[in-house]
Order: structure tokens, then sequence, then C-alpha cells
């Protein structure tokens, strides 16, 4: 029995991916567990911590995000597995001269790096420790960069434009809505339309810092850096769920025996967040007030619209789906369903901290981490799991078991008390990012310290699942190969 | 106030969704065609779509009416009281810092270095307002004070490795 093109290659991509948000877990709690004041390592630590747990947790989840959406996009399009593999070759460069700019240099500028912190860290790390960080951030983007490419050129091809990727001549009545792409292609084609984007600026970005940390001579201006590291960033992590998502569209579909069409109202959906998703990025500068007010009251409408499109075709589509559908339920599909409702209960305490006078109290402080650790912890990281279970579920000699089903009930009420840990914190005008807290502050960051550990150990059994998978494989494959 | 609206807003819309989805894996249990499913609900999508764009709208217009960068319409006629701040790695310098109840501040923000944060506790420690405050721009809010006390003022925007050390106080009597 010889496994599908890639099926491989996609396995080892997302046991990456899951080991590194298992292990940028354990620094979320250490840092939980210093703000609530039960142990103590000081602030440079605590920072480096916070870096390389932002890094890591986006690298992650922009990994095994990739890994879902080659593998399904590939079934309608003719995608390059060297693409694939060279991705995987350049995120593990990039990740290890993060590692190394961060522990070995001392680099603590935050993920976010804004201009022009790494360049002027009052002495906490130098231009070694910036550029080696700067630096592995680049290649890791190169490496997502090359697989949009590859991805892109292959819609172009079977397609004919990434307009007709997103089905806009089927919008505009040139095609009949039987002939539409597949939810699949329609998904990549954002994808590949928004990242490009955000490599683009980000790239940019980190050019000028680069720059500036070898010659601080050369200066530019702070307003755009800090337009083009949002639109970075929040492009960026956006788009994991965009890519994610594709796997609630084809495991609920196939498991449920109801398929899931790209209609008129789904393609215009589609092309709604393509627009937003690039676009929203201002609601992160709402307490810039130099910026344009037009671009900020903006920034607070397209982000309201932009829940739209998840909350009334994708969130609503996945409900009908599964609506007295007779599903037997499986952990993968299990998984999914419940990262659709990870994803819409983030939407909402994003949604309300964009409005403007709403931003002004609760900007930086924890609740925006709350918003996005239920967004990604109780969607992308859900999807990521169900699209594992779901990938070996038919073809292997381990079947889930109570274990399993006792770390999916864990890990819903864990990451739970983690987001909502963060959220009450917000709620009381907890500052994030600080290295410690005032007394009154402790309590919720405690509580989520904790709720990490039971995560960390769901997520563990999880993980465990799938290494015994790959080890009962290679196993099959020695006894086939013996047997040939 | 706002923070603790925002709070109850999300709990009862994420317990909402909770039900809902609750509800939706409860009833897969039985089997139905899915085509009088489809048209039942693409039906009631219709209705839920229009209710949310409608809410959305009705939040937008409230929450856009005042804006706290621009200045307050309840200080027409009243003097209001420009304060220029500083921001270094890892603090802050305020020309002024003593103020009276009911006193109307303009905070124009702006930073020696790096990007700080330059929020406003209230002497319960709740965060009544903040601005960024970055080089080579300066950002400007208004605020009144509304209660006496010891106002804390906090870097709200991470600049390096005292960053939770970077504080201030303003006294309004």
């Amino acid at each position: 029995m010889r496994m599908e093109k890639g099926k491989s290659t996609i396995i080892q991509q997302l046991i990456i991916a899951a080991m590194m948000i298992i292990l940028m877990m354990g620094f979320g709690v250490l840092m939980l567990l210093q703000q609530g004041g039960v142990v103590d390592f000081g602030p440079a630590a605590f920072y480096q911590f916070l870096t390389i747990h932002g890094t890591g947790m986006i690298g992650g989840a922009v990994l095994a995000a990739t890994a879902i959406m080659w593998y399904f996009l590939n079934k309608y399009v003719k995608l390059s597995l060297s693409v694939l593999k060279l991705n995987i070759v350049l995120f593990v460069l990039g990740v290890v001269m993060i590692i190394v700019g961060v522990f070995a240099f001392e680099f603590s500028g935050s993920w976010t790096f804004l201009y022009p912190l790494p360049a002027i860290s009052s002495g906490a790390w130098g231009t070694a420790g910036a550029l080696t960080y700067l630096i592995g951030l680049q290649l890791v983007g190169l490496g997502l960069l090359i697989v949009l490419l590859d991805a892109g050129r292959a819609i172009i091809q079977k397609y004919g434009s990434l307009g007709k990727g997103l089905g806009w001549d089927v919008i505009t009545g040139k095609k009949r809505e039987q002939d539409a792409p597949p939810a699949a292609v329609v998904a990549s084609t954002m994808v590949v339309i928004v990242d490009t984007a955000a490599l683009l600026s980000g790239t940019i970005v980190i050019f000028m810092n680069i720059i500036h940390v070898i010659n601080p001579a050369f200066t530019f201006d702070p307003l755009l850096a800090k337009n083009l590291t949002f639109a970075f960033g929040h492009i960026l992590a956006n788009s994991t769920i965009y890519m994610a998502v594709i796997a609630v569209y084809e495991i609920l579909s196939r498991s449920t025996g109801r398929p899931w069409k790209s209609n008129k109202a789904f393609l215009i959906a589609w092309t709604m967040s393509t627009l937003f998703t690039m676009i929203v990025y201002p609601h992160h500068l709402l307490q810039d007030t130099v910026m344009p007010t037009w671009a900020l009251i903006v920034g607070q409408v397209l982000s309201f619209a932009n829940g739209l499109p998840v909350l009334v075709i994708t969130a609503y589509g996945a409900l009908m789906i599964v609506y007295k559908s007779g599903i037997k339920w499986r952990m993968g599909s299990s998984l999914i369903f419940l990262s659709m409702f990870g994803w819409t209960a983030g939407v909402i305490p994003a949604i309300l901290d964009s409005a403007i006078m709403v931003n002004h109290v609760m900007h930086n402080t924890k609740w925006v981490p709350g918003h996005f650790h239920m967004y990604m912890g109780l969607g992308v990281i859900a999807m990521l799991f169900g699209f594992m279970y779901y990938l070996v579920q038919n073809d292997q000699s381990i079947r889930p078991n109570q274990l399993d089903r006792f770390a999916f009930c864990l890990y819903t009420l864990s990451i739970l008390g983690v987001s909502f840990s963060f959220l009450t914190s917000g709620a009381i005008s907890t500052p994030r990012k600080f290295a410690t807290h005032f007394e009154q502050w402790q309590a919720p960051a405690i509580f989520g310290g904790v709720s990490g550990i039971f995560l960390m150990i769901a997520i563990g059994i999880f993980i465990i699942y799938f290494i015994r998978y790959m080890v009962n494989r290679n196993k099959d494959f020695s006894v086939e190969k013996e047997i040939a | 106030m706002i923070q603790l609206i925002v709070w109850y807003a999300t709990l009862l819309f994420i317990i909402l969704l909770a039900v809902v989805f609750g509800w939706v894996a409860f009833s897969s249990k039985k089997k139905q065609d899915y085509a009088p499913i489809i048209k039942r609900w693409y039906k009631a999508r219709s209705i839920y779509g229009v209710l949310l764009v409608v809410l959305m709208l009705v939040v937008t217009i409230y929450t856009l009416r005042e804006l706290p960068f621009n200045e307050p319409s309840h200080v027409e006629g009243v003097e209001v009281i420009p304060v220029h701040v500083e921001a270094f790695q890892f603090g802050f310098e305020l020309n002024m810092t003593e103020f009276s109840v009911g006193d109307t501040v303009e905070f124009n923000v702006t930073t020696k270095d790096v990007t700080h944060g330059f929020g406003v506790y209230d002497p319960d420690m709740v965060l009544v307002g903040q601005t960024q405050a970055m080089p080579e721009y300066t950002n400007t809010f208004y605020l009144t004070f509304d209660q006496p006390g010891t106002y804390q003022v906090l870097c709200l925007e991470y600049c390096g490795l005292a960053h939770h050390m970077m504080m201030t106080e303003m006294v309004v009597k």
C-alpha cells in the first residue's frame, strides 16, 4: 500500500507544526505564571519568551495551514511537491535563525518589531540579534511566498486567471453556478492574493529595519513602517484561518455526504473577504490619531463588515451541512465542527474592539490576545488537528480511543479557559506584554497559566497519536519491503 | 463602563453561539434530506443576514458619534488644557501633572526614541484613555477628569526590557 503523493510530506509538515505549537504553548504558560507571580525568571527571559511565542505560534500556524491548503488544492490543480519540500527547508532554516537570534543573541523585540525598536534596544540586544532574527523571519516568508506563487501559477493554468479562481465569471453571470470553482480553489486563490500582498509589505519593512540596524543613519517614516508592519502581520495571521478553513469545507462535506457548493453568495463572500482582509489592518492603528480620520473610520466599518462573510456564510454553512445530517462523529469531524465555533466566537471580541471608542480603552490590554487566542487556539489549531485525524482515519491500524476523546474535551475546556482568562484581564484593563502584573491583575493570569498546562496535556495526547501512527506506518512499510 | 458593556456583550454572544452549535450538533443524530433543509434555512439566512447588517449599522453610527481624538462637544466654550507629553525608554515627561476635577485635557503625545503607548488609568486602575507615542509624530486625544485622586500613566506599547516599569502619575484634586 503506497501513500498518495505528498501525503507523507504533509504529515511531516503537520508534525513539525504541532511540535512547534506545543513548545510555544509552554512559553505561553511560563509567561502567564510569571505575570501571576507564581514564578520569576526576570523580564529579559520573559520578553525573549514573548518574542519566540508570537513568532513561533504564527510560524507554526502558517506551516500547518499551508499543508492543509496544499493537500486539498492539489486535488483540483497540479502543484509542485518540490516547492512544498523547499518551503519546509527554508522554514526550518528560518526558525533556527530566529531561535539563535532570540536565545543566543537575546533579541526580544517582539514579533511585531515596531520600527525603530530592533535598532534601539537600550542595550538589551545588539546588531547580531536583530539581524539574525529579521533574516530568519524573511526566510520563513520566502518559503511561504514560493508555495503561494506555485499555487497561483497552478490556479491560473487551470482556471485562466485569479479572478476566475475567485469565481468572478460566475458572479457576473458569464458562467453557470454549477461550473464554479470548488471551495478549496476559491479559498486558495484568496490566500494567494492576500498573502502575497502581506509578504510584500513584510519584506519591505523587514529590509528597511535591516538597513536601519546596520546603519542607523538610514531612517524611514515610522508611520509608514507601522502601516507596513501591521499590513504584514494582520493579513498573515488572518490568512491562516482562510487556508485552514478549506479543511472545514472538504471534511464536513465528506463526513455528512452533503455537497458544499460554491454558489454566488459563497463567491461574493470570498471576494469580500479578499478585499477586507487586505484593507482592515488600520484597526491596529486606531490609537494613532495622525492617521487620516477617514482611514480610521474605514478601519472600524470594514472590520465590522469583515465579520459578515464568516458569520453569515461559512459558519452558517457549517451549521446547515451538519444539521440533521446523521453524521457519524469522529475525531476529525468533531474538531473541525468545533473549529467553526472557535472562529466565530473569536470574531465577536475582535469586532467589538474594532470600534474606535472601545479600542480607546481596550487596545493593548489583554483583551486583544483574548480574542486571537480564541480565534487561533480554538479555530486554526482545531482545524489543524481535525485535519490530522481526518488524514489518517481511513488508512491506519491505530484507531482514536477514549484517551483521544478525553483530550478533545480537555482541549475545548482548557483553550476556553486560556481565552477567557485573557478576556477577563482585558475587561479589568490589564496591559498586555507586561513582564509583571500588579496584584489585582494576577488571578486571571494564574487561571490562564493553569488552563494552559491542561491545554498542553490535551495537545500532547493529539501529538502522541500521530507519532504512534507514523511509527506503525514505518513498520508497515518495512514489512512491505521485506515481502517484496 | 465601556469595558463592562463589551465584556457582557461578548459573553452573551458567545453563549448564544455555543447554544446554537450545541443544538445543531445534538440534532445531527437525525437524518433528513438536504434539499428541504437548504430551502428553509437559506430563507432564514436572509433574515439573519439583514438583522446582522442592521445591528452593525446601528452600533457603527452610535459609536462614531464622538471620537476620542476630536475635541468633545461638551467643552464648547470651556478652556481645554493642552499638555505636552514626551515618552522615552523608559519614562514620560509631562509639562503638567496636576489638574482639577472637571478639567478637560488635550494630550499631545510624542517620543524621543521608539514607539511607546500612553495609557491613562483612573484611581480605580481602569483604563480611561490612551494614544500611541510615535517618533516624529504627535498624537492627540482628549480626556475629562471626572474623579479626584492619583491617575497612573502606563506604557501600553512594548518598547524594551523595562516596558512594564515605564509609568508616571498625575494628580487630580
